[in-house]
C-alpha cells in the first residue's frame, strides 16, 4: 500500500512541476531557474523569485539585454535537492536556456550546481551560503550571499563582550544550517567560549520539546539555531512554553523574515538573527527597489527578495561586459566583476565564493526587525539581555 | 548524558510526551473509526485536520476569535464537511476493493491540498494565541499543549462513550461488526456511515484547531501527520477505536523519551521503529484482531 502511495505521489509531483513554466519567445534571452514554491523553503523561494522577476521587468523596460528581451523560465523544485537537480538538467538540455540563476537554499544549490558544472554552465547563485558549495573545485557557481559560517560571528562577539560563556547550538541536518553550526563552533573556540549543547535535527522537525528540556539542564547563556523559518518559529514558541531562558536567542533565516513577527506576535521581541540585506541599507537603488516591491506585493522585501533582485543585476552586468551570452565569456566576466548593486557588493574569489559582502545581524524590537550589527549600518541599538518569558 | 536521568528532566519529558500523545490519539482515533466502520482508509484525514487548522487561523486573523472559541464553529463545520464528503464521494467506494477507496481518498487529499495552496499559498502559518506555560514547582505545563490534550481527551472519551453507551453508537458498532446483519436489523447503514465520517472529520478538525496553536503549519503539512497516524492505528490495532488512543499516547511518550535520550532525529523515526516492533511481536496491533475475522 505504502509503495503504491509513494508511486502515485511521484506521478503527481512530476506532473505538477511541469505546470508553472512560462512560455518564452525564440528571440528572447531566456534565463532559467528553479525555486521552492512549495515545501519547507516555499516562502523564501517565492520572495527570491519575486525579486528576480522585478529585475526582469525593469531590464525589459530599459530595452532588454544586448538589445533582446529577457524572458524567465522557472519551475518549482518543491524544496528538494533531487528535484532541483532534475530541473536544472531540463533547463539546460531541454529548454536550452541562455543564462542560469541558482535555486533557493544551499541544499538545493549543492545539487543544482553539480548539474551546472557538468554542462560547464555559469550559474549566478542567490540564496546559497554554505561554504561547502565552493569547496569542490567547481568553476561555475557564483555566490551572492555572505557565507553561512560567518552568520553568527557578530552576535557571538557581542555575547563575548558581555562576558557570556556557554552556548547551546541546534541546527537542521542540511548544508546551510550545518555551515552556520560549524561557523559557530570555530568562532566560539576562537573567542574562548564553550558549546555546551550541540544537536542536529531533521528537516521536518517542528517539535523541539525534548531538546529544549535537555538544553534547559545545561543553563546556557546563548541559544543559537542554524534554522530556517518554520523551525525557528516553532523553537521560539516552544522555548516560551517550556520557560527556556538565555541572555541571547539568535536564529538563522527566520528572524530575517516578516513572517517571523507575524507568526510569533509579541514572542518575537528581542530575538536576534541574521540578514543578508535590509531595505534600510545605504546601497544604490535599494530604497527604490524596496518601495516598488512593497507597492507591488504589499509587504517590505526581505533579503531573499533583495538577493533575487541583486542576482539579476549581477547577471546583467556580466552579460553586458561579456557582450554575449556565451558561457565562457559570461563566466570570465563574473570572475572579474567587482561592483555594487542594490543588494550590495559582488566580488568573488577564484572558486566563485562571495568575498565582497559583509554580514549583518538583526533583532526584533517593538514588532519590527532592525539591523543592530555592524554598528555603522545599525537602525537601532541592541537590546540586552533577552527578557525573561515570565516577566513579559 | 548523566543529567538526563534527573527526575525533573524525566518528568518533563513524560509530560511533553503525554501531551503530544493525546493530540495524536485524537487524530488517529478518527482515522481508525472510519476504517473500523467501513474498511476505508481515509488518506485525506490529515487534510481534514488542516481544514480545522486553517479554519482556526482564518477566524483568528479575520475576527480575532480565540481558537478555543473557534472550536465551536470549526468542529461542526468539519463534521458537516465530512458528512457531505461521505455522501458525495466515499459512499460510492464503500465495499469496493481497498485500492478503490485508497485512490478516492488520495484524490480527495490532493484536491484539498491544492485548494489550500491556492487560498493560503505554501507559507507556514501559526496562531499566536494562548502562548506560554503554567509553572508547577520545577515542572512547566505548556498552556496550548495542555489545553489541546484536555480537548483531545474530552473529544476522545466523548466519542468513546457515544459508541459504547448510546443506541446510535451501538448502531455504529453494529455496522462496523457486520454491515449486512445491521441492514437486516433495520439500521440505515448509509446514514451511520455519514455520521461516522462526520464524527471522524470533527475529531480531525478539533485536532487541527488545537494544532494551530502549537505548530507551524502549511497546506502541505498533512503528509507528516498522516504517516504517523497510519503507524499509530497499526500499532494500536486497525479498526479499534480505543487501540488508536493507546497507540497515540504510546507514540507520544516514546517519541519524547527517544528525543530526550538520543535526538529529535531519532524521535522522528520512532513511529516506524515502533511499528516494526509491534508488527513483529503482535501483528494485529496492541488492541486488536480487526482484520483477523
Amino acid at each position: 500500500m505504502k509503495s503504491t502511495i509513494r508511486f502515485l505521489m511521484l506521478l503527481l509531483w512530476s506532473g505538477l512541476a511541469g505546470t508553472v513554466a512560462l512560455a518564452a519567445q525564440a528571440a528572447d534571452i531566456v534565463v532559467g531557474t528553479s525555486v521552492a514554491l512549495s515545501g519547507k523553503y516555499a516562502r523564501t523561494g517565492q520572495e527570491q523569485l519575486q525579486g528576480f522577476q522585478m529585475w526582469v521587468e525593469e531590464v525589459n523596460a530599459r530595452g532588454g539585454l544586448l538589445g533582446r528581451k529577457v524572458a524567465l523560465k522557472y519551475y518549482d523544485d518543491e524544496s528538494k535537492p533531487e528535484t532541483g537537480a532534475k530541473l536544472y538538467e531540463k533547463l539546460i538540455t531541454d529548454d536550452k536556456v541562455d543564462l542560469l540563476i541558482g535555486p533557493y537554499s544551499s541544499d538545493v544549490t549543492m545539487a543544482a550546481s553539480t548539474v551546472a558544472e557538468k554542462h560547464n554552465f555559469p550559474m549566478v547563485s542567490s540564496g546559497a551560503s554554505a561554504s561547502e558549495i565552493w569547496e569542490r573545485g567547481y568553476k561555475n557557481t557564483f555566490g551572492l550571499y555572505t557565507l553561512a559560517e560567518l552568520y553568527m560571528d557578530q552576535i557571538l562577539e557581542y555575547g563575548k563582550s558581555k562576558g557570556l560563556k556557554k552556548i547551546a547550538l541546534v541546527y537542521e541536518n542540511t548544508s546551510f544550517p550545518r555551515g552556520v553550526a560549524s561557523g559557530v563552533r570555530s568562532k566560539a573556540k576562537a573567542l574562548g567560549m564553550q558549546v555546551v549543547y550541540d544537536e542536529e535535527y531533521g528537516k521536518a522537525s517542528t517539535d523541539f520539546t525534548s531538546t529544549i528540556v535537555k538544553i534547559k539542564a545545561k543553563k546556557p547563556d546563548m541559544i543559537i539555531g542554524g534554522s530556517y523559518l518554520p523551525d525557528s518559529t516553532a523553537f521560539v514558541r516552544q522555548a516560551k512554553e517550556n520557560r527556556l531562558y538565555a541572555k541571547i536567542f539568535a536564529f538563522a533565516v527566520g528572524p530575517g523574515l516578516p513572517d517571523f513577527g507575524k507568526n510569533l506576535g509579541l514572542d518575537a521581541e528581542g530575538v536576534m538573527g541574521n540578514t543578508q540585506w535590509e531595505p534600510t541599507l545605504k546601497l544604490p537603488g535599494a530604497k527604490e527597489f524596496s518601495d516598488k516591491y512593497k507597492a507591488k506585493y504589499g509587504h517590505e522585501p526581505g533579503y531573499h527578495a533583495g538577493g533575487g533582485y541583486g542576482a539579476g543585476y549581477v547577471l546583467e552586468e556580466a552579460v553586458k561586459k561579456a557582450g554575449s551570452t556565451d558561457r565562457n565569456k559570461v563566466r570570465e566576466a563574473l570572475f572579474a566583476l567587482d561592483s555594487v548593486n542594490a543588494f550590495g557588493r559582488f566580488k568573488v574569489d577564484k572558486t566563485g565564493k562571495q568575498i565582497g559582502k559583509p554580514a549583518y545581524a538583526v533583532q526584533w524590537l517593538n514588532g519590527e526587525r532592525h539591523i543592530v550589527f555592524p554598528v555603522d549600518a545599525a537602525t537601532a541599538k541592541v537590546v540586552y539581555p533577552f527578557k525573561d518569558w515570565a516577566k513579559r | 548524558m548523566e543529567e538526563i536521568l534527573d527526575p525533573i528532566i524525566l518528568g518533563q519529558l513524560l509530560i511533553g510526551g503525554l501531551l503530544a500523545g493525546a493530540l495524536y490519539a485524537l487524530l488517529a482515533s478518527g482515522l481508525n473509526l472510519v476504517f473500523g466502520v467501513m474498511r476505508v482508509i481515509n488518506i485525506a484525514h490529515a487534510e481534514f485536520m488542516l481544514v480545522g487548522a486553517f479554519g482556526a487561523y482564518v477566524l483568528y486573523t479575520a475576527f480575532g476569535l480565540h481558537p478555543l472559541l473557534a472550536l465551536f464553529i470549526v468542529v461542526p463545520a468539519v463534521f458537516g464537511f465530512g458528512w457531505f464528503v461521505q455522501h458525495a464521494l466515499v459512499e460510492r467506494v464503500v465495499g469496493q476493493p481497498m485500492l478503490t477507496s485508497l485512490l478516492a481518498t488520495y484524490g480527495l487529499s490532493i484536491v484539498l491540498l491544492n485548494i489550500g495552496v491556492l487560498i493560503f499559498t505554501s507559507d507556514f502559518k501559526g496562531v499566536p494565541a494562548l502562548t506560554g506555560s503554567l509553572v508547577f514547582g520545577e515542572f512547566v505545563l505548556p498552556k496550548p499543549r495542555a489545553v489541546a490534550a484536555l480537548v483531545s481527551i474530552v473529544f476522545a472519551v466523548g466519542v468513546y462513550l457515544f459508541l459504547e453507551r448510546t443506541r446510535l453508537g451501538k448502531a455504529v458498532r453494529a455496522v462496523s461488526e457486520h454491515p449486512h446483519v445491521a441492514t437486516i436489523c433495520g439500521i440505515d447503514t448509509k446514514r451511520i456511515r455519514m455520521l461516522t465520517f462526520g464524527l471522524a472529520g470533527a475529531m480531525a478538525g478539533a485536532a487541527g484547531t488545537m494544532l494551530s496553536m502549537i505548530y507551524s503549519f502549511a497546506p502541505e503539512s498533512g503528509a507528516d501527520f498522516i504517516q504517523k497516524c497510519f503507524a499509530i492505528i497499526v500499532i494500536g490495532g486497525m479498526g479499534n477505536f480505543a487501540g488508536a488512543l493507546y497507540g497515540g499516547i504510546l507514540l507520544g511518550v516514546v517519541e519524547a523519551f527517544v528525543g530526550g535520550f538520543l535526538s529529535t532525529q531519532w524521535a522522528e523515526a520512532t513511529a516506524y521503529l515502533l511499528l516494526v516492533l509491534v508488527l513483529l511481536i503482535r501483528p494485529t496491533g496492541l488492541k486488536g484482531a480487526a482484520l483477523a475475522r
